[in-house]
């Protein structure tokens, strides 16, 4: 937008000059801007979409015939549930961590000040800290003998250890725990920009708390829950190392089993053709979710 | 709404915040355990596994690796990044899409799934196990936010400014360097501390791209926890959060900074 007006501007100044320079002057400022944008688009053409070729053209290259490799995981029931599981998985992690943040997003939306900055804090500084570090903090707390068993045991909740680790509870703990923050966002975002005259004349007009919620509040704040479910939804379907640390066997996600494939079974084909089914269902998503919701903008939130 | 919802939802609220933030801090103190196996919190707290770390050049190998590698994407993704801002002003709003679009994109695909492409293509190339390899990998991850970061920088640069710039005589770079450069510092700061802090943290390309001769600090704790639960990670993982929340401090301290400043010179 700078620029465009400055291009005007430089427009206006160069009318008075001949069409000759205008020419030139024009082609100066596609070089320009061709140098500008050069860089980005050789890395990302080389270090990103090359690679990502090179895997679709992998998927491909099973002796069985070009789309073998994609029958397979299909027609198999055990990659088949590994799937179901993930989309389960995902689907759900995306609802607790939505309903987590609603509360919790009203009451941000209500803060002002240097409360506000805290719980703002609050809610960025887990999005700094590794993954690998947020999930290895649940190991130490969910153990056996870590302190949640040791204080739901000396509040006699509970006789013996419950086994949180290595399950799908603690899976679900880790995920919404590292997830939570990006729900939230987008969610305290729409909250933000509620038009609060709007409540009041609600209330003037005889409508009961419940009612302003139900009829103006919620509808208002539903598309920032909305970006925030897809959101959570999309990074859940691709998790791989807090389900790797905190799932047993019965929690592979998709993610796990291509990396069992890469790193343990030595089938690249199946790997290729695995990453690409993920990819067609978090494309399928975004298809669903660019309808709704602007998520370029959530994307790089933070 | 009536005030009894509010002191709900405040309730609410500050018990999940607290749920968001408190369990990270348990590494704390499990990294100053005195015992060979971590109790939390521990009977008796010592520097013993500090030590431990420090003595053991596989774990302080990796975190100097770490940083290094962490510099190299954070210049690549601000040089890459800061350009590729500058250029998408100057094209159309399709374009500018597509190329924001297109910029997002490795944050939209799945990592495992950019990981084990980039091992794919960089071990016959001799890039996999090289710091090189591991900071183009998260530079792709990091690149996103420097582009966003510095893009919002732009467009807050007023072009009145740059004008009176170019009207006094100065050649575009000039006017780059000594007005455009300095009033989007705020942003390129910002950007590259997050690329930092992305390269620094990132566990997923760094495991697939990792090598003997290079192998980064939560490459080494992902290895470690696998096969033992030993304290020295609870030491790698405090070393990880500090660093990080330097890092993080500095940021919203600066952010608010300039914001300040912008106020006080509209006043």
């Amino acid at each position: 937008m700078v620029e465009g007006s400055l291009g005007n501007w430089r427009l206006a100044r160069q009318s008075t000059a001949g069409s000759a320079t205008i020419r030139s002057q024009r082609l100066g400022q596609i070089c320009v801007t061709g140098a500008l944008l050069g860089p980005v688009l050789i890395f990302l053409a080389t270090c990103f979409i090359a690679p990502l070729g090179e895997l679709l053209s992998l998927s491909f290259s099973s002796s069985a015939g070009p789309l073998a490799s994609y029958r397979e995981i299909a027609a198999s029931g055990v990659y088949r549930q590994v799937f179901t599981n993930t989309l389960i998985l995902a689907f759900n992690v995306a609802l607790i961590a939505c309903l987590l943040a609603y509360p919790t997003a009203y009451m941000l939306s209500r803060l002002r000040g240097f409360a506000l900055s805290v719980a703002l804090w609050c809610v960025l500084f887990p999005l700094w800290i590794s993954v690998l570090v947020r999930t290895f903090a649940w190991i130490l707390l969910l153990g056996e003998n870590g302190p949640v068993n040791r204080i739901l045991m000396s509040g006699d909740l509970i006789s013996r250890p419950i086994s949180f680790l290595f399950n799908s509870t603690g899976v679900y703990i880790g995920m919404v725990h590292v997830l939570l923050p990006y729900a939230l966002l987008p969610i305290y975002t729409a909250m933000r920009n509620v038009d609060q005259p709007l409540l009041l004349a609600s209330d003037g007009l005889g409508a009961s708390p419940f009612q302003t919620f139900a009829r103006i509040y919620l509808p208002l704040t539903m598309p920032g829950v909305a970006a925030g479910f897809l959101l959570v939804f999309l990074l859940a379907l691709g998790f791989y190392i807090t389900p790797a640390m905190l799932g047993g066997m019965k929690n592979m996600t998709v993610a796990m089993l291509i990396d069992l494939f890469v790193t343990e079974q030595l089938v690249w084909p199946l790997a290729a053709a695995g990453a690409f089914w993920l990819l067609l269902l978090v494309l399928l998503l975004l298809l669903v979710a660019s309808r709704f919701v602007n998520l370029t903008a959530t994307v790089a939130a933070r | 709404m009536i005030s009894k919802t509010r002191i709900a939802s405040h309730v609410a609220g500050s018990v999940i915040l607290a749920f968001m933030v408190l369990p990270i801090l348990a590494v704390l103190p499990a990294s100053f355990e005195n015992a060979s196996y971590i109790k939390l919190p521990p009977d008796t707290f010592s520097l013993r596994w500090y030590r431990v770390f420090l003595a053991d050049p596989e774990w302080w190998q990796s975190l100097i690796t770490s940083g290094k590698v962490a510099v190299l994407a954070t210049v690549i993704s601000l040089f890459l990044g800061t350009t590729a801002a500058l250029g998408m002003q100057r094209v159309s709003p399709p374009a500018r899409a597509v190329l924001t679009g297109l910029v997002i994109s490795p944050l939209v695909v799945p990592v495992i799934m950019t990981a084990i492409a980039l091992y794919y293509v960089m071990r016959p190339l001799g890039l996999h196990g090289t710091m090189l390899g591991l900071a183009l990998g998260h530079t792709l991850l990091a690149l996103p936010f420097v582009v966003v970061n510095v893009g919002i920088s732009l467009r807050g640069v007023d072009a009145n400014c740059l004008r009176a710039a170019e009207g006094l005589g100065a050649a575009p770079l000039r006017v780059f360097r000594t007005v455009t450069l300095p009033l989007i510092l705020p942003g390129l700061a910002g950007g590259g501390a997050f690329a930092f802090v992305a390269s620094f943290d990132e566990v997923v390309v760094s495991i697939f791209l990792a090598g003997v001769q290079a192998k980064t600090l939560p490459v080494k704790m992902w290895e470690t926890i696998r096969v033992e639960f030993t304290p020295v990670t609870a030491v790698a993982s405090t070393i990880l959060i500090a660093v990080t929340l330097v890092l993080f401090i500095s940021v919203k301290w600066a952010s608010s900074a300039a914001r300040t400043r912008r106020v006080a010179h509209v006043d």
